[in-house]
């Protein structure tokens, strides 16, 4: 490297690095790392946020989430389940629309768009949409059809606001998984393709043992993304049922929301939030490590 | 070029009709925005008898969209100037040094990927307090920035490996300083990463609903269109009469923003899910 044999020249390079890269570090220094570290230090103590005085509790915080507070169980009961519904239905939903519109062409194409279309709209107009549908749609659609579906309260019964909140994830995220579908099948080598169909393989088989095998890589992607979404999920809950009726749509992160800023419990809300770190970290290192045992080289 | 079969093409019918429906409920939403409220109860499936659009003049002028639209625009294009800027410039740097302190503030600046956001809301809105950015402009496009921070600087980081180490050297030999280098030789040649890094930033800004409400939205005048209308008609019983026009209006800019930038779109999911 010609600038060591200069003077200074560590002084100049050191200046020279800073002055690339202190912006950006500095940016997310103070709104996530510095946080996330406070976070741990602030779940430690009894506080609400607002006042100067903070009592330190140990422990005591993660102690009560797990023992006297009923509403975070139920929070992670709902996220789990919500979870485990979500990941299968729209991962295989996913496949099944990429499949026949993995082809080059306009049709394809247009068929793509119409999937993929909700996927970019905010979550507030598309809880708008959906509230709109469930209430004077259905209302609408029960006098018209008399079809009892219809007359079902889907956002004010606690087992049926479950499936409306799936319905809505899984009308407006699915074209984003199809899409990372569809670049894996296009990515699958022709030459496999055909010489697999030379040998006579067709259909469902043909599905399960040559293609499933070769997209296992956006197999992986998927599952983790939608795994991290159902974990994570807040937007909808936030517009589309505040969690509600009678907190039975409430996740994990909304409740930790709610704890911090309707409920001003900021050491117990920092508590859970460090809690549902180490949750969010130990369940995708699984899931990653098995998973990527599961793809094939080519 | 091999000859379609029928049953593809009874596949592709189908998927189309399939695909239609899909998206029926934004047709549905459009259609029954432009009729009488009353009318929505007996003709839902309807198209409208009369395309009035008297109700949209009325709602834009209602929640001020012009003042939404002005500031939803602000907020995402300094949001995504300023972290196509930031970012390109740390991933180019990191990328070409090697030392313990690059790589202590590369893994800083990423690690967040990995951080569920709640994790740490709480406590960053405990700092933005502290740095007066809570119910202003700036501290909303500074948050934002952060937030978007480490995956841009990730992505950027893997394209700059493409770009020939030479071509620094050479410009600088010619007399070039460093900054000048990069923003003429090397920031060129990051354009395709860049405008991934920017429309998914874009959406992401545009589309942001809870950094808005947690920054701004204690003040009226800087909510962005998505917490305006949340705030408005978030109620259990909503004014669909005003609602509904509202919707349209919302999503509009968005369904614009799919037609004419789709296949960077594409592409850019493509780039940002495949990170992990």
């Amino acid at each position: 490297m010609f600038l060591k044999r200069k003077p200074h020249a560590r002084l100049v390079n050191g200046l020279d690095f800073a002055m690339f890269t202190f912006p950006a570090l500095a940016v997310v220094l103070i709104t996530t790392n510095i946080p996330f570290v406070m976070s741990i230090y602030y779940s430690l103590f009894d506080w609400n946020g607002l006042s100067r005085s903070m009592t330190f509790v140990g422990i005591d915080n993660f102690i009560r989430i797990f023992t006297i507070d009923a509403q975070f169980m139920k929070a992670i009961q709902f996220t789990i389940r919500f979870a485990a519904f979500y990941i299968v239905i729209v991962n295989i939903l996913a496949v099944i629309i990429a499949l026949p519109l993995s082809k080059s062409g306009l049709v394809s194409q247009i068929g793509r768009s119409c999937f993929y279309i909700p996927n970019i709209i905010s979550l507030i107009a598309v809880s708008l949409v959906w509230r709109f549908l469930f209430g004077p749609g259905f209302d609408a659609l029960a006098d018209l059809t008399g079809l009892e579906i219809f007359k079902w309260s889907w956002l004010g019964t606690s087992t049926l606001a479950f499936y409306s909140v799936l319905i809505l994830t899984v009308w407006q995220s699915v074209g984003f998984y199809m899409i990372i579908y569809v670049a894996g099948i296009i990515g699958i080598p022709q030459d496999i393709v055909e010489a697999a169909e030379i040998d006579g393989s067709r259909g469902i088989g043909h599905f399960f043992r040559i293609t499933l095998p070769l997209i296992m890589p956006s197999v992986t992607v998927c599952i983790f993304t939608s795994l991290i979404g159902a974990l994570k999920l807040f937007d909808v809950v936030l517009a589309f049922t505040k969690g509600g009726p009678g907190g039975s749509t409430a996740t994990v992160a909304w409740n930790i929301y709610q704890e911090a800023f309707s409920k001003y419990r900021f050491g117990v809300a920092t508590a859970k939030s460090v809690v549902f770190f180490a949750a969010v970290l130990v369940i995708t290192v699984i899931q990653l490590t098995f998973f990527k045992k599961r793809e094939v080289e080519i | 070029m091999k000859k379609r079969s029928a049953a593809q093409i009874y596949v592709y019918v189908l998927m189309l009709i399939i695909g239609f429906v899909w998206i029926y409920p934004l047709f549905l939403i459009f259609f029954n925005s432009l009729k009488p409220y009353r009318d929505i109860m007996i003709h839902f499936l309807d198209l409208p008898s009369v395309w009035d659009f008297s109700r949209y003049a009325d709602v834009w002028v209602r929640l001020d969209f012009p003042k939404l639209f002005l500031n939803t625009i602000i907020y995402t294009i300094s949001s995504v100037f300023l972290t196509v800027l930031l970012a390109s410039l740390a991933a180019y740097k990191l990328s070409r040094t090697k030392t313990k302190y690059s790589t202590v503030v590369f893994i800083l600046i990423i690690i967040p990927m990995m951080v569920p956001f709640q994790t740490y809301m709480i406590s960053m809105i405990q700092v933005a307090k502290q740095l007066n950015m809570l119910g202003n402009r700036l501290g909303y496009i500074i948050v934002q920035t952060g937030l978007l921070m480490p995956l841009a600087v990730f992505l950027f980081h893997g394209f700059v490996k493409t770009v020939p180490r030479e071509l620094d050297e050479c410009a600088y030999i010619d007399g070039a300083s460093r900054l000048r280098t990069f923003f003429a030789i090397i920031l060129p040649l990051l354009t395709p990463i860049a405008i991934t890094v920017a429309i998914i930033d874009a959406l992401a800004v545009w589309n942001d609903i809870l950094i808005n409400l947690l920054v701004a939205g204690a003040k009226q005048e800087l909510l962005n269109i998505q917490i305006a209308l949340y705030t408005r008609f978030s109620a259990e019983q909503s004014d669909w009469g005003t609602a509904l026009p509202g919707i349209v209006i919302s999503i509009a800019p968005n369904i614009l923003f799919f037609v004419f930038m789709q296949k960077y779109i594409v592409k850019g999911i493509t780039a940002g899910a495949i990170k992990g």
